[in-house]
């Protein structure tokens, strides 16, 4: 006879007030993403990937498409993961996390594997999940396999030197969408709102947004991704040192004031109710406050602070808060100076091959 | 830290239940013969297998094999994860990650599908996952073509997979067994093609023989990769590596083609004892014994190849046929022991290789290269373009193929070294 498919539920960190962002007593002790990786100093993804697996725990696989967290962390004979891991090819994320969920079904139904179900998840970067792969992952989505799904965002192709992706946000640069006269922005296109897409277009999957700022929102959604039975997407928002050029004990700092500033939503969609559940942030502030800590925004003249200003205070109305004037008014480029003259502003990146 | 078990062996697995619906099915086909074709017969070789996961994109003509395995899903027949992937790329990707958990998967294509998922071949292959695919040929594009080529396949010879043609449905299902207790084989894990010519093979009935499930358990063992994806005991697939590592991990995947070539002896033998049927290790040898000329074929055309050797053996020519069964590995001391004593070889290509050595296909590189090493007199070689784009090869252009060997052995030496069939005198 068929053997039943035993699924894990994992237990939910409770949050105070919303979120304690620096108190975290139950903390699982286990790492699965031990030390011996090769990744900068204040690696976003790094951090990322580190709360995921301890959210995940030891009855768990792993799967990660190239990109800089596959070469940075997977040296032959010294690989960081004390659970099963594999590299898939970039495009690969989604399909072959599909093969692993289904293998595990059949092998557990037909008394080939012992259970209980595993479980399932792979970290793919912004290249892999929202360019050359998001095929793949929409078409595990749309099958609702029992696996979690997540982008690590560092908003462009690191491993290959800092190119942009569609999550590069406007006025980003990178090596593929220098500055220049004729092009003084450098990135023109607004990006590609990924977990957006994921949601609207898979209704019946469990979508979230989260950030390397709030480790106990991170850990819960990774857990409710999991524990959700059926296939979830979660896309963290995770700074990358190299490619942004900013101070590396930043990192934590910028995944909060990302946040703040309006330019990352936070949210929760849950496939049950049909609805978006969002985080209101404490505090609200200019785009400037952000941008200026980082190299890869300092040739923006005051209209491309404007703009990106704009954006933001979209994001706010949709997200259900109030903009305040005084952030109204910033929509003015009159309001503005350039990027490079703003108080603590980074140095600005000037460079090429990174 | 956590403490992970590392000494431990891979955990054993069972083998695979079947359904209830699935021991009466079976027990009911025991024994008999059935009329199908070739792309019917994957699918039961791949129910007697009782796979794990099947995953499916369609392209015609290999099409019908997974629209024969869904059914047997949807009867409760066949208890599989059966996978709609986004394409082919992706298809082949999701059983690549299935055979690396553990789980026996299948998966094929035909024609441009298997080029698009090209990067995969050589992935899975490296990371020595026995996945199997059934390719139905079709020709590449351009143009739009439905009809059968062998291209589509060759492209990926040099990839590490195990590939070889069925020239009948019977053969076909016989194929896909022993492909897998092959690959599967702990001397081996590599993963298998197994090619049927579109439409000739995959679209035209033939009887096959069902066995009972015991004789296919007894054949095929249950699928053991020793080192797969499990929590029980962790594992990391695929890091990156220096560039001195490469080389080590290349010839551990050549050594391993070349440790296939015994294993496909010992299982073919092995099947023989338990299904009764015996097929040559590597290369059919047909009417060779004195031939002074030879057709070397792949795949499905042999039928008629072998009908036209009868017929010009009746008209007093010396012919004979070598086809091979297994293209990779390729067989050479099989390939030269067939041919040993022939004067002139003619292959037939059946598919296209633009600007090869050959002027014509991919085949006759294999077979001349081949050649080249036998002791004693070499044979002369030349390439023979026929059956592309589907088109048969009739009795008539074998008459011609031989007309041209004939000469090439009068003259001591080839006209060409590729002869278009159909567009010379």
């Amino acid at each position: 006879m068929t053997h039943q498919v035993v699924r894990q539920t994992l237990p939910l960190l409770a949050e105070e007030d919303g979120r304690d962002l620096y108190y975290l007593p139950d903390l699982p002790e286990e790492d699965p993403y031990a030390a011996g990786h090769r990744t900068c100093a204040g690696c976003g993804p790094a951090i990322q990937y580190r709360w995921v697996l301890k959210a995940a725990g030891q009855d768990t696989v792993v799967a990660g498409p190239t990109g800089c967290m596959y070469v940075a962390n997977s040296t032959y004979l010294c690989t960081p993961y004390t659970v099963p891991w594999a590299h898939t090819p970039i495009a690969s994320g989604g399909s072959f996390t599909s093969g692993v969920a289904a293998g595990y079904e059949a092998m557990i139904r037909k008394g080939r594997y012992p259970g209980p179900y595993p479980n399932i998840l792979v970290m793919a970067g912004d290249g892999s999940a929202a360019d050359i792969g998001i095929g793949s992952i929409s078409g595990a989505l749309y099958r609702d396999h029992d696996a979690l799904f997540v982008c690590y965002d560092n908003e462009c192709y690191a491993n290959t030197g800092i190119q942009t992706s569609p999550t590069t946000p406007y006025a980003g640069m990178t090596t593929f969408t220098p500055y220049g006269k004729a092009i003084p922005e450098g990135k023109k296109l607004p990006p590609k709102n990924l977990a957006r897409m994921m949601a609207e277009g898979h209704p019946h999957c469990y979508v979230a947004t989260t950030t390397v700022g709030y480790p106990v929102d991170l850990i819960n959604k990774t857990r409710k991704g999991l524990n959700h039975v059926g296939a979830a997407f979660l896309h963290c928002y995770t700074p990358c040192q190299k490619g942004w050029v900013y101070q590396t004990s930043m990192t934590v700092e910028l995944g909060r004031r990302v946040v703040e500033s309006g330019l990352w939503p936070v949210w929760e969609y849950d496939p049950g109710e049909r609805a978006y559940r969002y985080f209101h942030p404490p505090v609200q502030r200019p785009v400037t406050d952000y941008l200026a800590m980082q190299g890869r925004f300092g040739h923006m003249l005051p209209e491309h602070v404007a703009r990106t200003q704009a954006g933001a205070n979209r994001n706010w109305e949709l997200i259900g808060m109030d903009v305040p004037q005084a952030l109204r008014d910033l929509e003015d480029p009159a309001r503005h100076q350039r990027l490079a003259d703003e108080e603590y502003s980074m140095p600005v990146n000037r460079g090429i091959g990174a | 830290m956590t403490s992970v078990p590392v000494d431990a062996g891979p955990p054993r697995l069972q083998r695979a239940i079947r359904t209830p619906e699935g021991e009466t099915f079976l027990r009911g086909l025991a024994g008999t013969r059935v009329r199908q074709n070739g792309c019917a017969a994957a699918a039961y070789a791949a129910l007697y297998a009782n796979v794990d996961v099947i995953t499916a994109y369609p392209i015609r003509p290999y099409t019908a094999i997974m629209m024969n395995l869904a059914q047997f899903v949807a009867d409760g027949i066949l208890d599989a994860e059966y996978l709609h992937a986004d394409g082919e790329h992706s298809q082949f990707s999701a059983a690549f990650g299935a055979g690396s958990c553990g789980a026996r998967a299948y998966t094929g294509s035909s024609g441009v599908g298997v080029t698009y998922g090209y990067e995969m071949y050589s992935i899975i292959s490296g990371a020595r996952i026995p996945i199997q695919m059934a390719i139905a040929d079709r020709t590449l594009d351009p143009p739009g073509d439905f009809g059968s080529e062998h291209t589509d396949a060759l492209c990926t010879r040099d990839m590490g997979w195990l590939m070889g043609w069925a020239a009948t449905p019977q053969e076909v299902f016989d194929k896909s067994l022993l492909a897998y207790a092959i690959g599967e084989d702990p001397r081996v894990l590599l993963p298998q093609m197994v090619v049927q010519d579109g439409y000739f093979v995959s679209h035209i009935a033939g009887e096959v023989e069902m066995p009972a499930a015991a004789q296919v358990d007894e054949f095929l063992p249950p699928y053991q990769l020793p080192f797969p994806l499990d929590p029980r005991r962790p594992v990391s697939h695929g890091p990156q590596i220096h560039p001195e590592q490469g080389p080590p991990l290349q010839l551990e995947r050549a050594r391993a083609m070349e440790d296939a070539i015994p294993v496909i002896r010992e299982k073919t033998d092995e099947f023989a004892r338990v299904f009764g049927r015996r097929y040559p290790h590597f290369v059919e040898s047909y009417r060779l014994e004195d031939a002074d000329i030879a057709l070397v074929i792949s795949g499905g055309h042999a039928v008629t190849c072998r009908a036209a050797v009868n017929r010009m053996r009746a008209q007093g020519i010396k012919i004979g046929m070598a086809r091979l069964l297994w293209v990779r590995p390729f067989p050479g001391d099989d390939l030269r022991e067939a041919l040993a004593g022939v004067r002139a070889v003619g292959v037939v290509e059946t598919n296209l290789g633009l600007g090869g050595a050959s002027y014509g296909g991919i085949l006759s590189l294999d077979v001349t290269t081949a050649l080249y090493h036998l002791d004693g007199p070499r044979p002369l070689v030349t390439s023979f373009m026929a059956g592309l784009g589907g088109e048969t090869v009739p009795m008539a252009e074998f008459d011609w193929m031989a007309g041209k060997l004939g000469q090439a052995v009068e003259r001591g030496r080839v006209e060409k070294a590729a002869h278009w069939v159909g567009f010379e005198d």
